[in-house]
C-alpha cells in the first residue's frame, strides 16, 4: 500500500512540476555546492562565502549547502559531479586546475568537457616579486641575471601545473633565459624561502604581497594581469614591460553535472550573474585584489577549450608526460 | 613596557563578556572537536567561517584560535583510553598513554596530558608574546637543508622507538617511508604507487594509517584473548584517578622539554605539531635514567608530546601574526579568515591592529586555564569508559574508529583503507614488529623526501648544501649522535657485565 501511495505522490508531483519545470526552472530543494578541497581550502573559502551571500541576500529560493569531496588532486570531485548527471540541484567550483590535471593523470576519467559550465567568476592576477635587498629593479635585469648565470637564480612555486611555473615558462621561452623552479607544498612555505633569500623570485597573489611591500621587505618586478591592478598603479604588466607573453588566467567559476536542460543552465547562469553583480561581490573581489571575470555558459565552454590547449602546449615544453 | 601595556590592552580586550563568552564557546568546541577522531580543528573553523562573518574580528579570532588550542587538549582523551588518536598530533600519546592505562593509571595519563597541555599552552604563549618578531627572523634562515636534517634527525629516532630486534624496527619504519611516497608527486605530477585508484591520488591520509594500526590492530590482537572477561583494572575513588606526586615529579623534565620543542619547531613553517610531538618524546627517551621504560607506561611519555602539542600552537601562530605566513593547515584557514574579515595579514598586522594581537594573546591565557578547569573534572568522567566490559568497548573502538575515519573525507574507499592497516597492524602485532617506527616514516618521508629534493635543486646536485649551512651541520651531527647511541649502551652494558665477570 505504501509503495503505491509513493507512486501516485510521485506521479502527482510529475504531473504539476512537470509544465512548469519545462518553462522555468527553480530550485525546490537545497542545491548541493561541490568543492574539491577539504574546508578551508581556496575554492572551499570561495563556496562558503558565496552560499553565505546568497543565503543572506535571498538571491535564491533555497540554500546552499557546501558538500567537501577532496581527494586525487580534484579528480574525486570531477568524477563525482559527473556521476551526478541529470542533477538539477549540483554545482561545483572549478579552478583552472580542473582543465590541467586530467593531461597528467591518467587516473582521471573525466575532463570538464563532459560537465555543464555555468559561469567563470573570478580571475586571480598575480605579481612577480623579489626580496627588497635583491639586485633587480626590473623584471629586465632579473632576466639579464638569469641569462648571465643560466640555473643559477631559482623561483619558488607550487607544483608544476601551478600558474606560477606557466608564466616562468612563457617567460623563458620568449627570452631565452633559464633559472630554476622549486616547487613548495605551501603558500607559507613559498615566501618563507624568497624573505629567508634561499630563493630570488617568486609569483604571489598581489593581496598578500601588498602587505610585504609596504612593510618594504618585498619589491614588485611586473604584474601578470591583464591591465594595471588599482593596487599596484606604477608596476607594469608584463606586456607594459616588454615582454610579449599570454596573458594565463588564473580561473574560479561555477560547472554543473553533465546532461541539464537549457532552463537549468540559464538559471544558474543569471543566479550567478546576480551573485556577481552584489556590493558584497565587489566587495570581496576588491579585498582580495582579484578581477571580475564572469563569463556565461557559452563563452565558457569555449574558454575551457582554449586554456587546456594552452596548458597542453605549456606542459609538453615543461616536459611533462601528457596523458591525453 | 611596550609589553605590559600591549597585555594590560589585550585584557582589557579579552575580559569582556563577549569575548569571554566566545574564548568559552571557542575552547569548548576545539575539546569536543579534539576528543572526536577525525574530524579535526581545520575542517572545524572553516564550517564556522561563515559564522564570523558578521562577528567583530578580534572576537572571531579568540574563538577559531580556542578551537584550535582547545583540539590540543582534547586530542590526548582517546589516545590514553582506546589507543584511537584523536588528533594526528596525539599518535605519539598512545605509546605511554595507552600503556598507563592498560595498567590502571588513565586518570593519572589523562591529567598529565591536561597539566602539560596547560603549562606547555601557557609558556607558547608567553614566548609568542615576548620574542615572535626575532623568532619569525629565525624562523626564515630554516630552509630545505634545514628542514631535511631536522627530519633526518626526527628519522633517526628510530632506533629509541625500537624495541627488542632495531631490524625489525628499521622495516617498519622502511614501509612507513614507501607509504608517504604514495600519490602524485609534487615535483614532476607524476603519480606513484596509486595502481590505477584516483582515490590514491593524494596519497595515504596519516589518520587513517594511524588509527588501523593503532586501534584496529590493538583490539584484533586482544580479542583472542578470550580468557580475560574484564580487561582493564579500574582504580577505585577520586584520589586515584588523578596523578600523584611522584609522576608529576617524574615530569618535570618533560614539560619544559615539550614546551621548548614544540614552539620552536611550530615557529618553522615547514614542519608540524605531529612532527613536534615525535621529537620531544624522542628527546625525552634519550635523556631519560631509565630509556628501556618508555613505551610501558610512564608518565613523562605523555607529558612531553602533549605539551610540545600544545606550545606548537604558540609557535604556529609566529610567522602567522609577524610575516602573514601560514605554516599549518590550520593556520592557513585563520589566514583566509584574516583577509575574509578584511583585515591585512602580513608584516605590518600586528602594528596596524594591537588590539586583535594583544587581544587573542590575552585570551590565550585565559583560554589555558579555561581549558584546564574544563579538562580536568572530565578526567574522572572519561575514565568510567574504561569500566565497559569488553564486548561493550571493542565495538565501542571499531565505531570510532571507523566513523573518525569517514569524517574525514566522506570516502568508503578510505574506510577500506582502515579495515586493511587494521589488518596490516594485527600482523605486526602478531610478528612483533613495533608500529611506532612505521608511523615516524609515514610522518617524516614526505617532507623529508621534499626537502633533500629541494636541497638539491637549489645547490644544482650538490650535496655539500646539507653540511656546509651550519644549522643543518649542528643537527645532522646530532642525528650521527643519535644513531650511535644504542652502540655506545651496548658497549657499556658489555662493559659491566665484563667487570661484574672479572670481580
Amino acid at each position: 500500500m505504501k509503495i503505491f501511495r509513493e507512486i501516485a505522490f510521485a506521479a502527482a508531483l510529475v504531473l504539476t512540476v512537470g509544465p512548469v519545470a519545462a518553462a522555468e526552472f527553480k530550485p525546490s530543494r537545497p542545491i548541493e555546492f561541490i568543492v574539491h578541497t577539504g574546508p578551508g581550502g581556496g575554492a572551499d573559502v570561495l563556496a562558503r562565502f558565496i552560499s553565505q551571500l546568497v543565503d543572506r541576500e535571498k538571491l535564491a529560493p533555497v540554500r546552499m549547502q557546501v558538500n567537501n569531496k577532496p581527494g586525487g588532486n580534484g579528480v574525486t570531485a570531477m568524477s563525482y559531479v559527473v556521476e551526478k548527471k541529470g542533477d538539477v540541484h549540483a554545482i561545483a567550483i572549478f579552478t583552472g586546475n580542473w582543465m590541467s590535471n586530467p593531461l597528467l593523470q591518467a587516473e582521471a576519467r573525466n575532463t570538464v568537457k563532459d560537465m555543464t559550465a555555468i559561469a567563470r567568476l573570478v580571475i586571480e592576477p598575480a605579481v612577480i616579486v623579489v626580496k627588497s635587498d635583491a639586485p633587480y629593479k626590473t623584471l629586465a635585469d632579473f632576466i639579464d641575471g638569469a641569462k648571465k648565470a643560466p640555473g643559477q637564480l631559482k623561483q619558488s612555486g607550487g607544483s608544476i601545473t601551478a600558474r606560477d611555473n606557466v608564466v616562468r615558462q612563457l617567460l623563458m621561452k620568449s627570452t631565452g633565459a633559464n633559472w630554476a623552479y622549486i616547487s613548495f607544498p605551501g603558500g607559507g612555505e613559498r615566501i618563507a624561502a624568497l624573505l629567508g633569500g634561499h630563493v630570488t623570485m617568486m609569483v604571489l597573489e598581489p593581496q598578500e604581497a601588498g602587505e610585504h611591500i609596504r612593510s618594504g621587505s618585498m619589491r614588485v618586478l611586473a604584474q601578470v594581469s591583464e591591465k594595471r591592478l588599482p593596487g599596484f598603479p606604477n608596476v607594469p604588466t608584463l606586456k607594459e614591460a616588454g615582454f610579449n607573453v599570454p596573458n594565463v588566467a588564473q580561473v574560479r567559476g561555477v560547472l554543473a553535472p553533465p546532461g541539464l536542460t537549457p532552463e537549468v543552465v540559464a538559471y544558474y547562469e543569471d543566479l550567478f550573474l546576480r551573485v556577481s553583480r552584489s556590493a558584497a561581490w565587489k566587495k570581496y573581489l576588491d579585498e582580495n585584489q582579484f578581477e571580475d571575470g564572469f563569463q556565461k555558459s557559452v563563452e565558457l565552454s569555449k574558454f575551457f577549450d582554449e586554456y587546456t590547449n594552452q596548458m597542453r602546449g605549456i606542459l609538453k615544453e615543461a616536459g611533462a608526460k601528457l596523458v591525453r | 613596557m611596550d609589553i605590559l601595556n600591549g597585555l594590560m590592552q589585550g585584557f582589557a580586550v579579552a575580559l569582556t563578556p563577549t569575548n569571554l563568552m566566545w574564548c568559552f564557546a571557542g575552547c569548548f568546541l576545539g575539546t569536543v572537536v579534539g576528543i572526536m577522531p577525525g574530524l579535526g580543528p581545520p575542517a572545524t573553523i572553516a564550517m564556522l567561517l561563515p559564522l564570523t562573518f558578521q562577528m567583530n574580528p578580534t572576537s572571531a579570532m579568540i574563538m577559531l584560535a580556542g578551537i584550535y588550542y582547545g583540539a590540543k587538549y582534547g586530542g590526548s582523551t582517546t589516545s590514553i583510553l582506546l589507543n584511537v588518536p584523536g588528533e594526528s598530533s596525539s599518535v605519539v600519546t598512545c605509546l605511554d598513554g595507552y600503556q598507563m592505562a592498560r595498567k590502571g593509571r588513565a586518570g593519572a595519563a589523562l591529567g598529565i596530558a591536561a597539566i602539560a597541555s596547560f603549562i606547555a599552552g601557557t609558556v607558547g604563549v608567553v614566548a609568542l608574546m615576548l620574542i615572535a618578531p626575532p623568532l619569525a627572523k629565525f624562523g626564515l634562515a630554516f630552509s630545505s637543508p634545514e628542514y631535511f636534517a631536522l627530519m633526518a634527525l626526527g628519522l633517526a629516532m628510530v632506533v629509541l622507538l625500537a624495541g627488542e630486534s632495531l631490524v625489525k624496527a628499521l622495516l617498519a619504519m622502511l614501509v612507513g617511508l614507501w607509504i608517504a611516497s604514495m600519490g602524485t608527486d609534487l615535483f614532476t605530477a607524476v603519480s606513484r604507487f596509486t595502481f590505477g585508484n584516483s582515490e590514491m591520488l593524494d596519497g595515504v591520509d596519516f589518520v587513517i594509517v594511524a588509527i588501523g594500526i593503532f586501534a584496529l590492530g590493538e583490539v584484533l590482537g586482544n580479542m583472542e584473548k578470550r580468557e580475560e572477561p574484564q580487561m582493564l583494572p579500574m582504580p577505585k575513588g577520586l584520589r586515584n584517578l588523578l596523578p600523584t606526586r611522584e609522576e608529576l615529579k617524574a615530569c618535570r623534565f618533560a614539560f619544559v622539554n615539550g614546551s621548548v620543542v614544540g614552539f620552536l619547531i611550530g615557529v618553522l613553517p615547514g614542519a608540524g605539531s605531529t612532527i613536534a610531538s615525535f621529537i620531544s618524546y624522542g628527546l625525552e627517551k634519550a635523556v631519560s635514567k631509565h630509556p628501556e621504560k618508555f613505551g610501558t607506561g610512564v608518565p613523562e611519555g605523555v607529558a612531553a608530546p602533549e605539551g610540545a602539542n600544545n606550545s606548537e600552537t604558540g609557535g604556529a601562530l609566529v610567522p602567522l601574526l609577524t610575516l602573514g605566513i601560514p605554516g599549518s593547515g590550520t593556520t592557513a584557514i585563520l589566514l583566509a579568515a584574516l583577509i575574509l574579515w578584511g583585515l591585512k595579514p602580513g608584516p605590518l598586522m600586528i602594528q596596524d591592529n594591537p588590539t586583535l594581537f594583544w587581544g587573542l594573546v590575552a585570551s590565550m591565557y585565559v583560554g589555558n586555564v579555561m581549558l584546564l578547569v574544563l579538562n580536568l573534572p572530565l578526567v574522572p568522567l572519561f575514565a568510567q569508559i574504561l569500566k565497559l566490559p569488553v564486548y561493550a568497548l571493542y565495538p565501542l573502538i571499531f565505531g570510532i574508529s571507523i566513523i573518525g575515519v569517514y569524517s574525514v573525507s566522506g570516502s568508503l574507499f578510505d574506510t577500506w583503507m582502515l579495515a586493511a592497516f587494521g589488518l596490516l597492524g594485527y600482523a605486526m602485532r602478531k610478528l612483533d614488529y613495533p608500529s611506532a617506527p612505521l608511523i615516524l616514516g609515514l610522518v617524516l618521508g614526505d617532507n623529508m623526501e621534499r626537502a633533500l629534493r629541494q636541497s638539491l635543486m637549489m645547490s644544482q646536485g650538490d650535496l655539500s648544501i646539507l653540511w656546509s649551512r651550519p644549522i643543518s651541520a649542528t643537527m645532522l651531527a646530532l642525528t650521527v649522535a643519535i644513531l650511535f647511541l644504542p652502540l655506545l649502551r651496548r658497549a657499556n652494558a658489555w662493559r659491566v657485565t665484563a667487570i661484574k665477570e672479572n670481580g
